[in-house]
């Protein structure tokens, strides 16, 4: 018995220090390195072996004296936001009735798109990305954007929200699932005895009961849409380099034209040698991710939104 | 008056075949059966839950198979009570009345009834989840029965309750049942708990129900193997019949005009009369010895041996003791032939 409680100890005690640990050495590492969000003109000048292909690539010291003054940090953020927000939309205007159908009815062949969904949370977002283009550029639907006049690969609209949707839409999804799974079909079964319609069974308490879920399930979906990368990257590429004549005059409108989606953008100033600008651009996703996630626990703990 | 005819179905593993049931208008109906005979999913049909996959369900003449639950105007009590968590006691007694489009000052007033007929007014601003096993079972039945069902079906509502409450909420549910006249059908798998409340049993197995008729009935004149034990017959023996008698192993037992052939034989331990002298008439006189004797709340189980062993339930004061040698009697008219099939 006290042989069990000293073992619990130390385990706890070694739990305890590893974590704090982890916890003390990514916030020394991120701290660090903060003075680099404020990267000044000279600390660019200082790194000027740029010439990687062989011409002179201007676009390398545009950034200077802070992240916040570019454009394409601000044009890039808009982009994010406006699609994650569509991508938000869709996926809970989708998500919430095919969660509520899995989790209430019997359909044939339930499982089989249980296994699809869940699957698809697994799945590396290259590999969706490739799927996405095989998908869209050959058979049915390729004819369809023939037809329609444009391409969704390598568009803003709707590739980005595409690419960003299937990730977005399978976390959500499960989410909302497991929610419906946690409230008792027998709330609505008796509620419909009562004379209430299906609608209003389902209003009245389904719902009340499973708020909190679903909005934890819209906020998961969200950061989920935000933190897509390789999807992106691999159904729509980068933007920022194409010249201003390939913006259409509504995108330009938008200020999302030479833009990036941001966690490609990431990827992409690190690639051409922006170290700084890559870091300052993730700082800016982890502050987002971690306000999300701050929100979600919130309401996680309270068990209720309004 | 409720009529279910030729129902069939399965859910999941539960399978119902051919069920015919009538309920008549006020009549208190207990649904009896081992666990897994598709009580609940019978149920579950009448309520409008999941629609069978053949036979019909009418309700006073209207046929309602095909309708939806909200359409029925039946209550429908499951075994949980799913009472809704996040409305106060009040407000789920109100649900059905609200879902009426009732005027408020109505619903308040068809609410505080139904508060008071149930004795609950010290909760009726409490959430469910404060409340107790009986408290529960009070509010979900007053939210079943505020609309004015014309059916109240009620999944094992005693089950969850404990023993002594038990007996108590099934007297409350007889006299409720009564004050509003409605017509209740109550599942349950316990035969003391039926005797508590129904008119009438209907005993299901295997999906099918098997026999229905009063309480005594079915006590009295069990179908088969089945019902016999289900009622608790407790002598149940296999034995061969002549048309006049009956021989089980050794012991003969007489029993005018019954089949011939292989049979079952069931005696209800307390039909037999037993007693320590030898003073009783009749036909069915067999001596013989005490092997066990057990003092029970309300009576005595005497386990005698008369070639055959017997249990016997008696009322009297009279205690035997192991060894004692007794009198046996089996009033022939209490003997149950069943033909082996």
């Amino acid at each position: 018995m006290s042989g069990n409680g000293q073992r619990r100890k130390v385990f706890n005690s070694f739990f305890y220090s590893f974590a704090g640990f982890l916890f003390l050495y990514s916030a020394y590492l991120f701290l660090s390195n903060i003075d680099q969000l404020f990267v000044t003109e000279a600390a660019i000048k200082t790194r000027e072996v740029t010439d990687i292909w062989g011409e002179d690539r201007e676009v390398l010291n545009q950034f200077a004296g802070g992240f916040w003054k570019d454009v394409y940090f601000w044009k890039s953020l808009n982009l994010t936001l406006a699609i994650t927000l569509i991508t938000t939309f869709i996926a809970t205007i989708l998500g919430i009735p095919t969660a509520y159908a899995l989790s209430r009815y019997r359909i044939p062949g339930k499982s089989v798109v249980e296994i699809l969904f869940s699957s698809l949370i697994v799945m590396p977002g290259s590999v969706i990305g490739i799927c996405l283009i095989v998908m869209f550029n050959y058979g049915p639907l390729w004819e369809m954007q023939n037809w329609l006049g444009f391409k969704f690969a390598h568009s803003i609209f709707p590739g980005m929200v595409i690419a960003s949707l299937v990730l977005s839409f399978a976390f959500g999804m499960s989410a909302w699932k497991a929610t419906f799974d946690s409230v008792n079909p027998r709330f609505e079964q008796v509620a419909r005895s009562l004379g209430s319609s299906r609608w209003r069974a389902f209003r009245t308490t389904t719902l009340p009961l499973a708020k909190s879920g679903i909005v934890a399930g819209i906020i998961l979906a969200w950061t989920r849409a935000m933190a897509e990368f390789s999807a992106v990257l691999f159904f729509c590429g980068t933007f920022r380099e194409l010249p201003a004549s390939r913006f259409s005059d509504f995108t330009k409108l938008l200020q999302m034209d030479q833009a990036d989606w941001v966690s490609v953008a990431v990827w992409a100033q690190v690639e051409f040698g922006n170290i700084e600008y890559g870091f300052a651009l993730a700082f800016v996703l982890v502050f987002i991710g971690g306000i999300s996630v701050y929100v979600m626990h919130r309401i996680g703990a309270k068990g209720y939104v309004w | 008056m409720i009529e279910i005819k030729n129902l069939n179905g399965a859910l999941g593993e539960f399978q119902l075949h051919d069920v015919n049931l009538s309920v008549r208008k006020g009549e208190y109906l207990a649904i009896l059966g081992p666990t897994g005979a598709g009580k609940t999913v019978l149920v579950e049909y009448v309520a409008g839950i999941f629609k069978p996959d053949k036979g019909s369900i009418m309700v006073d003449g209207e046929d309602i198979t095909s309708l939806y639950p909200e359409e029925r105007n039946i209550g429908y009590v499951p075994q949980d009570y799913a009472l809704f968590p996040n409305l106060t006691v009040e407000k789920n007694i109100a649900y059905g009345l609200e879902a009426r489009r009732m005027p408020s000052e109505q619903v308040n007033a068809v609410v505080s009834e139904m508060i008071s007929q149930l004795k609950i007014e010290y909760i009726r601003h409490r959430m469910p989840l404060n409340l107790s096993g009986g408290e529960k079972q009070r509010v979900a039945l007053g939210r079943a029965l505020a609309t004015k069902p014309r059916l109240l079906l009620l999944d094992e509502p005693l089950s969850a309750l404990d023993e002594n409450l038990r007996t108590e909420m099934a007297r409350e549910l007889r006299r409720l049942q009564r004050d509003v006249n409605g017509t209740f059908i109550h599942v349950c798998h316990n035969f003391e708990e039926a005797s508590d409340v129904a008119d009438m049993i209907a005993i299901m197995n295997e999906g099918s129900i098997v026999q229905t008729g009063t309480l005594k009935q079915v006590m009295d004149a069990p179908k088969n193997e089945f019902l016999a034990r289900f009622v608790k017959s407790q002598n149940i023996f296999s034995g061969i019949a002549n048309g006049s008698g009956l021989k089980i192993g050794e012991t003969a037992l007489v029993k005018k005009n019954i089949c011939e052939g292989d049979v079952i034989v069931a005696i209800r331990p307390e039909s037999i009369k037993i007693s320590g002298e030898n003073n009783q008439k009749g036909e069915n006189l067999f001596s013989g010895t005490v092997e066990n004797s057990l003092l029970k709340p309300y009576f005595s189980e005497v386990v005698v041996d008369i070639g055959i062993p017997l249990i016997i339930y008696t009322m009297k004061g009279e205690t035997f003791n192991r060894g004692d040698k007794v009198n046996v009697r089996i009033p022939p008219e209490k003997i149950v032939v069943i033909e082996k099939l």
